[in-house]
């Protein structure tokens, strides 16, 4: 037994330096085949004797279970094995379950799909799955930090200031009325039906971001004015108020936000998030992340559908291990001294 | 290299300048002032951290100038070190605390940024500050077991471990925080990404550097105190695995053609 608890002890030693000396090669490889490699064949292998031997260590070691510490340290880490394991395509594969593990799904605004377009291997394209439940996307918005403003030039020569936003008004005095932001636009086009000029949103490549901004004087009829961030001045009338769209132009972004329902097969909603990133929504085994989205017109969001079978084992392994080195390394030292401590005093 | 001529430059080069003269005074064998000084350096450093934290109005842990700002902030643990785990090495950290400012207060840029969503999460503080806190245990672990190579002890008489029993009570105390630091960092990846675990460069050295400290654990265990140089070595090689970790996005672009990930 002494010869077999040496042996161990070397095994897991060369274990350990052994995957050290992978880890240091997957990082100069990139995350992509690092991810390839260590889900290879020979790795399984790997992965299989790590387990064995630190179950043999729990049966050859009295400490390792006797020591509570030691214990969820040890059954920790077998248990982040066991989750990684059943997670992976591997173990997808051979426990026979066919949920989609990981794809993409892109939803236009206004739109559901329950089509998950899965990955195969580099280079080799794409698979469709079907979910059995279908994601619509309400709308797909992104917030920045720094907001645009509108700024009008009042009766007595001093300028007003909103967030350009549907909705907000300036009081522009008892001669010029009152404004109001009616439409916001990121890509303003004009178009000409039945002679009569329309302002519309066009969702091909370009920006012109604009306002329409409605403008109602004490007496007299309402009258609507577009006012161009990257254009001032075009288009003016003279006899409305100065107006400018004052709008930073590489903004640093602050939210991605898709607004999902998912729906199900009798088309009932059964659940609804605003999902941002680090805000995922959960349904049905799945997780549903803010992946990407339309770079262009911002009408289309792309998420990413998780499911993974292993997550509960692999997470549970986590409090084990942090739970047990925080135990054996602080608080059984702090419980030792604090005994001594009262022995002495009691002496 | 770039000089900071802002009152945030200012903070560090004092907080710099206070941790080189404690230093100083402390080698010369005047420990009271070399403590004072150390204690106003640390001072100046949390007005520089709590300065930062005030211009950028989230927890400045983003960017690795504000990661070494906070890194100045090295005091209470070489006092808890000191009195708590009689570990030595009071007076290096001192020079500790000169190297981990060195980098934000020339290196790297201190423009202000906006937190990306990524890092909106409440895992953004816990996960850095923990790493941060145990990088700088693991740092004095590592200026044990140089004591211990050199064959450096403590004077008679006085209640400090020997460097490599000091070097077994850092990494004892560093290791569950390393830990902390890794599995927070993975749990966070599972919420933002889906993964919790991503195979990215910046990963697998975070998981090289609690390797190292594990076979040092086990190696330790096997041979006890019989080979005391292995056991220091692990530790440093440890502390260099660390060193990498930080700084892999900057160091990965010496190695062309390698993808660098934040
Ligand atoms: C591969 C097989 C492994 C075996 C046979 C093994 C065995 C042991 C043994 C016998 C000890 C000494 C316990 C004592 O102090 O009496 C130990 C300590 C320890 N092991 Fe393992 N171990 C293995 C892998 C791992 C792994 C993968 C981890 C990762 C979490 C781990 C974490 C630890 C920790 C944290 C200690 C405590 C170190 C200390 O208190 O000095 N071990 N292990």
């Amino acid at each position: 037994m002494k010869k077999f608890r040496r042996i161990l002890m070397w095994l897991a030693l060369v274990l350990i330096i052994m995957l050290t000396i992978l880890s240091v090669y997957g990082a100069f490889i990139g995350a992509e085949r690092a991810q390839g490699f260590f889900n290879s064949a020979p790795s399984v292998v790997y992965w299989v004797v790590l387990g064995v031997a630190l179950i043999a260590g729990l049966v050859a070691f009295r400490r390792l279970i006797r020591v509570p510490g030691l214990l969820l340290t040890h059954a920790g880490c077998i248990l982040i094995l066991i989750g990684g394991m059943l997670g992976s395509e591997k173990g997808y594969r051979v426990s026979g379950n066919d949920t989609t593990r990981k794809g993409l799904m892109q939803i236009d605004e206004g739109q559901s799909t329950n089509r998950v377009f899965v990955r195969k291997k580099e280079g080799q394209g794409h698979d469709m799955k079907e979910l059995p439940f279908f994601v619509k996307l309400n709308d797909f918005r992104i917030e920045y930090y720094e907001p645009g403003y509108l700024e009008i030039e009042t009766g007595d020569g001093k300028v007003q200031r909103v967030v350009a936003e549907v909705g907000r008004r300036i009081d522009l005095g008892a001669e010029q009325g009152k404004a109001q932001i009616v439409k916001t636009f990121e890509n303003w086009k004009m178009s000409m039906e039945d002679g009569k000029r329309t302002a519309y949103e066009d969702p091909h490549p370009g920006s012109n971001p604009a306002l329409a901004v409605q403008i109602t004087p004490p007496s007299g009829e309402a009258t609507t004015h577009h006012v161009f961030s990257l254009h001032p001045g075009f288009g003016h009338d003279p006899n409305a108020p100065k107006m400018l769209y004052n709008r930073p132009v590489n903004r640093a972004i602050s939210d991605y936000i898709s607004e999902l329902e998912v729906i199900d097969k009798d088309g009932k909603i059964v659940a609804k998030k605003d999902i941002e990133v680090n805000h995922p929504l959960r349904y049905g085994g799945y997780r549903f992340y803010q992946q990407d989205y339309d770079h262009q017109a911002g009408r289309y969001t792309i998420l990413e559908a998780v499911s993974d079978t292993g997550i509960p084992v692999v997470f549970a392994g986590y409090w084990m291990l942090c739970v047990g080195v925080i135990w054996h390394m602080w608080l059984s030292h702090l419980f030792k001294n604090i005994r001594s401590k009262k022995q002495t005093d009691g002496n | 290299m770039e000089i900071k001529y802002t009152i945030q430059g200012l903070l560090v080069y004092t907080t710099m300048a206070a941790y080189l003269l404690a230093f100083v005074v402390s080698m010369l064998r005047k420990p009271k002032t070399g403590h004072a000084l150390y204690l106003f350096g640390f001072a100046v450093a949390v007005v520089s951290y709590a300065y930062r934290w005030y211009d950028v109005r989230h927890v400045p842990l983003q960017n690795l100038f504000e990661v070494f700002l906070f890194l100045g902030m090295i005091y209470p643990v070489s006092l808890f070190c000191r009195r708590v785990l009689r570990v030595g090495g009071y007076v290096a950290d001192m020079l500790i605390g000169v190297i981990v400012l060195f980098p934000a207060g020339f290196v790297f840029h201190a423009e202000p940024q906006y937190l990306p969503p990524a890092l909106q999460s409440w895992l953004f503080t816990p996960h850095v500050a923990v790493y941060m806190l145990s990088y700088i245990v693991m740092a004095k672990a590592a200026v044990q077991a140089g004591c211990q190579l050199i064959g450096k002890t403590p004077k008679r008489g006085s209640d400090i471990l020997p460097p490599e029993q000091g070097t077994y009570r850092m990494v004892l105390a560093g290791f569950p925080l390393l830990t902390l630091g890794l599995i927070l960092g993975s749990y966070w990846g599972k919420l933002a990404w889906g993964d919790y675990w991503g195979w990215d460069p910046k990963e697998l050295w975070s998981l090289v550097s609690w390797l190292v400290f594990l076979a040092y654990f086990h190696f330790r265990y096997m041979f006890g105190r019989k080979h005391p140089n292995m056991n220091s070595l692990l530790a440093i090689l440890g502390m260099v695995a660390i060193i990498i970790t930080l700084l892999w996005v900057n160091l990965s672009k010496l190695f062309p053609g390698l993808h660098s990930y934040a």
